[in-house]
């Protein structure tokens, strides 16, 4: 069990702001004594596993520029890719015969942060017709810190990788770098 | 309280575009050749044709009801899948293609290389676990 | 107090494409096709229990669906984690 990180003050408090927020909302009321119950739940349930949820800096959100960027990315970005995809991948669904052309990419990812990296996959994940199946992680031969992402893509458009991780990433990589490096 | 009639034409046709797009999802999942794909497919259902029919639930919530509870359950419902849809369905494609499930005729298959030149080093960490 | 009726007739069909899902979960070839239509039966349902919710004006539905939408995701995991031999 030596994997397990320790558990950060940082770390429990945002996840004791959570779950608080959480118990707010299933309860929905001010009580005192309602209030009281939800405050020792969180607690108790974040120190157990805030350890699992936060690894790096945790109050990244505080900063005003990037809490703009990243409601713009949310908004306005990436449901502009969903929808795209979404159609897409609707269409070849419902046409006369499926038109499928599946393969498994490698992906090279020029993101550092965890928070980043998890955050592109996901977004990857999210829109059809792409799925992160394997991240690998590694140093190249000059020392540097480089990340490759396995992607299952239903329609292989480009054998070649950075071309084919243009058409994948699309925007959303450098909207993601605004925000978390 | 009388409902207007702009806003029960936005409401449907937020709610329709989502049964259209969950119709596309359900035939995918039928009629894909593979698991893979059958994945993407519900990958639809779990993006628009979800988020399209909760958007316009909470129009509805906001404007009809103004019931401030409702409209806060239903957002974080929202909240809920954005988060653990794509953990699901990493784990389960992770899954799926180290049981070997059969994938038909991949264009490129960079993932079987991958395992083949890096088969010591995935050894080695589960004899660590 | 229903204002709008249509409601139920939405959530009646996602309720519809839930029952065509079956097939997939009694044929599919293997366990990931099972989990995969299980897991989109479970999306469909829980937007059905919103529009149901909404309809009727009955806010218990609400809270059975965000129970319900946690749980689903617990059990895709609890699959693949199982099909992974790490269980």
């Amino acid at each position: 069990m030596k994997s397990l990180r320790k558990t950060t003050f940082p770390a429990v408090i945002s996840t004791f702001v959570i779950c608080f927020v959480f118990w707010l909302l299933i309860t929905w009321s001010l009580a005192v004594q309602e209030l009281i119950a939800g405050a020792v739940v969180s607690l108790a349930v974040s120190l157990f596993a805030a350890r699992f949820f936060i690894h790096e800096k945790a109050f990244w959100f505080l900063n005003p520029v990037k809490l703009i960027v990243g409601l713009i990315y949310c908004i306005v970005i990436f449901p502009i890719e969903l929808i795209k995809a979404n159609l897409d991948v609707a269409f070849r669904a419902l046409s006369p015969k499926p038109r499928v052309n599946p393969g498994f990419i490698k992906v090279p990812v020029g993101l550092k942060s965890d928070y980043g990296k998890a955050m592109l996959a996901n977004s990857i994940t999210l829109t059809p017709g792409t799925i992160t199946v394997d991240i690998e992680q590694g140093k190249n031969d000059t020392g540097n810190d480089e990340c490759f992402f396995y992607i299952h893509w239903i329609d292989v458009k480009e054998k070649d990788r950075v071309k084919a991780g243009d058409i994948i990433k699309g925007t959303m990589e450098k909207w993601v770098r605004r925000i978390f490096v | 309280m009388e409902i207007s009639m702009t806003l029960r034409v936005i409401i449907d046709v937020l709610i329709g575009l989502g049964v259209f797009f969950a119709f596309a999802g359900v035939v995918g999942i039928i009629r894909m050749p593979d698991c893979f794909c059958r994945m993407q497919s519900s990958t639809n259902i779990a993006t628009l044709g979800l988020f399209l029919a909760l958007i316009g639930g909470l129009v509805y919530a906001i404007f009809v009801e103004r019931n401030a509870a409702t409209a806060a359950k239903i957002a974080f419902i929202a909240v809920i899948y954005i988060i653990q849809n794509p953990a699901g369905g990493h784990a389960i494609a992770k899954a799926a293609y180290n049981r070997g499930n059969e994938h038909l005729k991949s264009v490129v298959d960079d993932l079987a290389n991958a395992d083949e030149a890096e088969q010591p080093a995935t050894l080695a960490k589960e004899g660590d676990e | 107090m229903t204002q709008m009726p249509e409601l139920y007739y939405f959530a009646a069909i996602y309720v519809a494409l839930a029952l065509i899902l079956i097939f997939r979960l009694v044929k599919g070839p293997s366990v990931v096709d099972r989990a995969v239509a299980a897991d989109s039966m479970e999306i469909l349902t829980d937007v059905a229990l919103v529009l149901v919710a909404l309809a009727s004006g009955r806010g218990i539905f609400l809270d059975i669906a965000v129970v319900t939408a946690m749980l689903g995701f617990v059990g895709v995991v609890l699959v693949a984690r199982y099909l992974e031999g790490a269980l």
